[in-house]
């Protein structure tokens, strides 16, 4: 007998779990549907196929201008987030120091700030040096947003290298900064990579913050919030959103076998 | 870990581990990271502080530390409405989502299913795609003349001049669409803690004649509720400053503190000293509750799986 679930209780488990399963991918389902939709309203009854959403944002230069400022964005503050865990993972890892639990209570506390703070703080503290809002002040915010993210992904994978390697390296004689580049680097290369996806997806798609400090160009997100306001763009964002959210699961699902396939190698590699 | 490794090795090798790690280079570590925090997260902060006694202010001329902001604060019944009805909500959806996806974690945790990992996968892949492309779904779907109204006329359920109004621009828009944006994500803590339940224990129980309910209630329920708190709170922390759900399908129904707040830095009436008094109380708020619950707020939880 399963002490935990009898068979009745499996069945009506996983049939909940199936229509749950239905509720969360339906509403994307309906989005794929009308975005071929010929019609200016996504409404009852269909009225054909057309590609012509699809094309007209693939022309929509305020759409290209937008996606590419929020590329510009993700890859400066995902590269940044990712060198600061970096530096203090090894800090909180590798190193003793006094108020270790404050230091890194202060670094993950951007996780639990309501962003509508922060964001107006940022705007509060741009205002008072009178630095204009632009790319950088983006950037700015978005470091500190997945700065705890990085360090939560690359301090359990420090954690698990075993520390020898590194002595090993350092009692041969490399520089601290050899040892990090040829074995610390290499060994927790699969949770860098992850934690700058990570960085680079929580920035892309991140607008509470962003709609208080960003500049005259709008990001992706900024621009999809104006032009949800808009009815005449509906269709055309309803295209964008089939197209975000398509490469966004197949990139989670990539990035998760990856990281699975890697860690298996690394595993057998350092023994753990 | 390093000081499990120490108790073995010869005086020489411990000489040698003080030279690694150099504790030197501690602060060339933390400079960095610590000091990007320091200038663009705690200084902001203090900001806000000094914005909200006073201290700052928008209007040009001499101003000097005032309480006159919170006492106006503490007694608008506006502005504490508001926070009791986006408290409200925003326990609602944290108690909703973490009761409908305490039963999904169960099921993948002890099931037994060969999948679950797979399946982990695929309740949770929503929550890593564009929060304002899931909103827009919803939008599109309970709209007057949107999808579900539209399916209700074409199929003759409803008469196309009396369509469900109260479905968009409402308090149950934002309610239903925070649950849709939460639900993936609280599955993932609970699972956690469930997974690392010793089921040894649960057929312990079974010997001694408890019944699966009283398994459940008596070892697994209690065992998996650091998860349960952990979901509840990485919900309900979010959800109680949330603005841009409200602002997108909340109408002035769904209007939440987060919104007064953005809307006293906006445009029309800026008033600066009262929205920092706002936004110091709501981070008053979520750091007494983090604190409080911070045993509990495993942070590793979110990286499992």
């Amino acid at each position: 007998m399963d002490v935990a679930l009898s068979k009745n209780g499996a069945r009506l488990l996983r049939a909940f779990f199936a229509f749950v399963v239905v509720f969360l991918y339906a509403p994307i389902a309906i989005l794929l549907i009308f975005s071929f939709n010929n019609s200016e309203l996504p409404s009852f009854p269909l009225s054909g196929f057309t590609l012509h959403w699809y094309h007209q944002f693939l022309t929509n230069p305020d759409l290209k201008g937008a996606l590419e400022t929020s590329a510009i964005i993700a890859a400066l503050s995902s590269v940044g987030a990712v060198v600061l865990g970096v530096l203090a993972s090894i800090a909180l890892t590798r190193r003793r120091f006094t108020g270790k639990a404050a230091v890194s209570a202060l670094l993950l506390s951007p996780l639990v700030i309501p962003y509508v703070v922060f964001g107006i703080s940022l705007l509060l503290l741009f205002h008072t040096l009178g630095i204009p809002r632009s790319i950088l002040t983006v950037v700015i915010g978005h470091i500190v947003i997945s700065l705890p993210y990085t360090i939560l992904v690359l301090v359990p994978r420090l954690e698990q290298i075993d520390v020898s390697l590194e002595e090993a390296a350092y009692d041969l004689g490399a520089s601290r900064l050899r040892t990090f580049r040829s074995i610390t680097l290499p060994l927790i290369l699969p949770a860098v990579v992850s934690a700058f996806l990570i960085a680079f997806t929580t920035s892309f798609d991140e607008y509470a913050v962003a709609s208080f400090v960003v500049g005259t160009r709008a990001t992706f997100p900024i621009f999809l919030y104006s032009a949800l306001r808009f009815p005449s763009q509906l269709p055309q964002v309803i295209a964008v959103a089939v197209v975000v959210i398509t490469v966004s699961l197949v990139v989670v699902v990539a990035a998760e076998l990856g990281r699975r396939i890697a860690e298996r190698r690394l595993g057998t590699l350092t023994g753990s | 870990m390093a000081h499990e490794a120490e108790a073995g090795v010869t005086p020489a090798r411990v000489l040698h581990r003080k030279r690694w790690p150099p504790d030197l280079t501690t602060p060339g570590l933390l400079g960095l990271p610590l000091g990007w925090l320091a200038v663009f997260f705690v200084v902001p902060i203090v900001i806000v502080g000094a914005y909200g006694f006073g201290v700052a202010s928008l209007n040009p001329g001499p101003h000097s530390f005032t309480l006159t902001g919170w006492h106006d604060f503490l007694h608008s019944s506006v502005y504490l409405g508001l926070f009791w009805k986006s408290v409200k909500m925003s326990l609602l959806v944290s108690a909703s989502v973490v009761f409908l996806a305490y039963p999904l974690a169960y099921y993948l945790a002890l099931s037994g299913t060969k999948r679950k990992y797979v399946l982990l996968l695929l309740l949770i892949a929503p929550f890593l795609t564009s929060y304002l492309l899931r909103v827009l779904a919803w939008k599109v779907i309970l709209g007057d003349q949107g999808v579900f109204n539209t399916f209700l006329f074409w199929t003759g359920l409803r008469d196309p001049d009396h369509p469900l109004s109260q479905l968009l621009y409402s308090r149950f828009a934002v309610l239903l669409v925070l649950g849709y944006i939460w639900l993936p994500f609280v599955a993932l803590p609970i699972f956690v803690s469930l997974e690392s339940l010793d089921r040894r224990l649960l057929e312990a129980a079974s010997d001694l004649g408890a019944s699966r309910w009283q398994a459940f209630r008596r070892v697994t329920l209690p065992l998996s509720a650091p998860g349960i708190a952990a979901a509840f709170l990485f919900v309900f922390i979010p959800t109680i400053g949330e603005f841009v759900t409200p602002s997108l399908v909340g109408g002035t129904g769904g209007y939440m503190y987060g919104n007064q707040i953005v809307d006293l830095f906006g445009t029309g009436f800026p008033d600066w000293q009262t929205g920092s008094v706002l936004s110091l109380f709501l981070l008053g708020v979520v750091v007494l509750l983090t604190i409080a619950f911070a045993r509990f707020l495993q942070v590793r939880q979110v990286t499992a799986g």
